[in-house]
């Protein structure tokens, strides 16, 4: 599942300082792009939780909230993705972060892979 | 296994004699997951994906051997494992606890791989496979106890 901060629009502030005045742009003017090329969105790596009948329900909610801090009720909506849909969308984040948290949750025998999202 | 005790730096618990001997048992089959069952990616789709597997796999494996050494360590401190009259109690800080998660539901899910990784459907139980289904439910058995002790408390 992608969270709304991966789908919110960019907004770029471009403040122009006087030594590196460019003629185009005016000082304050607020740019907004509704959508940007992909290829430049990083991170660009999924953390993906997998469906397995053997880890306990409690148990995979309880080491969402460890492992990233989640509050019960967002951990239980991606324990329940988990069971019902065969896997969640944890995180996207960059490679090494991305690698990190699988690392946790593997260390918690949880089945967990880290996809290119493309 | 009851939670007589909890505090923000301990969680006690009583173990029966039964309990205790149940848990030493299960202890010994730490690690249980087999070296190759983690994969870091399904695809492979990743700069470096031997590499990077490689390096996860060395990780995992330098956790495990760490994580038996702690193991055996804190069942040989008689301040963790005091031995009692009606069998054992047993004292935790919040992060052994959650470790000690972690090593149970290692043995949990090694033994289901043992098991042949069973689906969910009614399992059919043979001699052979009895030990890895009794090791699996009373892995779990453990490791919901804990879970209560953590996020509940007495």
């Amino acid at each position: 599942m992608m969270g709304w901060l991966d789908k919110r629009p960019s907004i770029a502030y471009l403040c122009v300082m006087a030594e590196t005045a460019t003629p185009e742009i005016q000082t304050g003017v607020v740019q907004t792009t509704d959508e940007k090329p992909k290829s430049t969105l990083e991170p660009g790596y999924l953390v993906i939780c997998w469906n397995d009948p053997v880890n306990l329900m409690d148990y995979v909610t309880h080491v969402f909230q460890i492992v990233f801090g989640w509050q019960r009720k967002k951990a239980e909506f991606h324990m329940l993705q988990v069971h019902e849909q065969g896997k969640s969308v944890l995180k996207r984040d960059g490679m090494e972060r991305a690698e990190h948290y699988v690392h946790q949750l593997q260390q918690y025998t949880l089945h967990a892979t880290m996809e290119r999202d493309e | 296994m009851k939670l007589i005790r909890s505090t923000k730096t301990r969680l006690v618990f009583d173990l029966s004699q039964r309990e205790e001997q149940m848990l030493l048992r299960l202890l010994k089959l730490y690690p249980c997951v087999p070296a190759a069952h983690h994969v870091l990616s399904k695809t492979s789709r990743l700069s470096d994906a031997a590499a990077n597997q490689q390096l996860l796999d060395e990780s995992l494996a330098e956790q495990r051997a760490q994580n038996k050494k702690q193991l055996q360590t804190l069942l040989a401190d008689p301040r963790r494992l005091e031995h009692t009259e009606s069998g054992a109690r047993l004292s935790l800080s919040p992060a052994e606890a959650e470790w000690f998660m972690q090593v149970l539901n290692d043995i949990r899910v090694g033994s289901w791989i043992l098991l042949g990784s069973p689906d969910g459907n009614p399992l059919e139980l043979t001699p052979a496979k009895a030990p890895h289904f009794v090791a699996m439910e009373r892995a779990g058995y453990f490791q919901m106890q804990l879970l209560e002790a953590l996020e509940g408390g007495a």
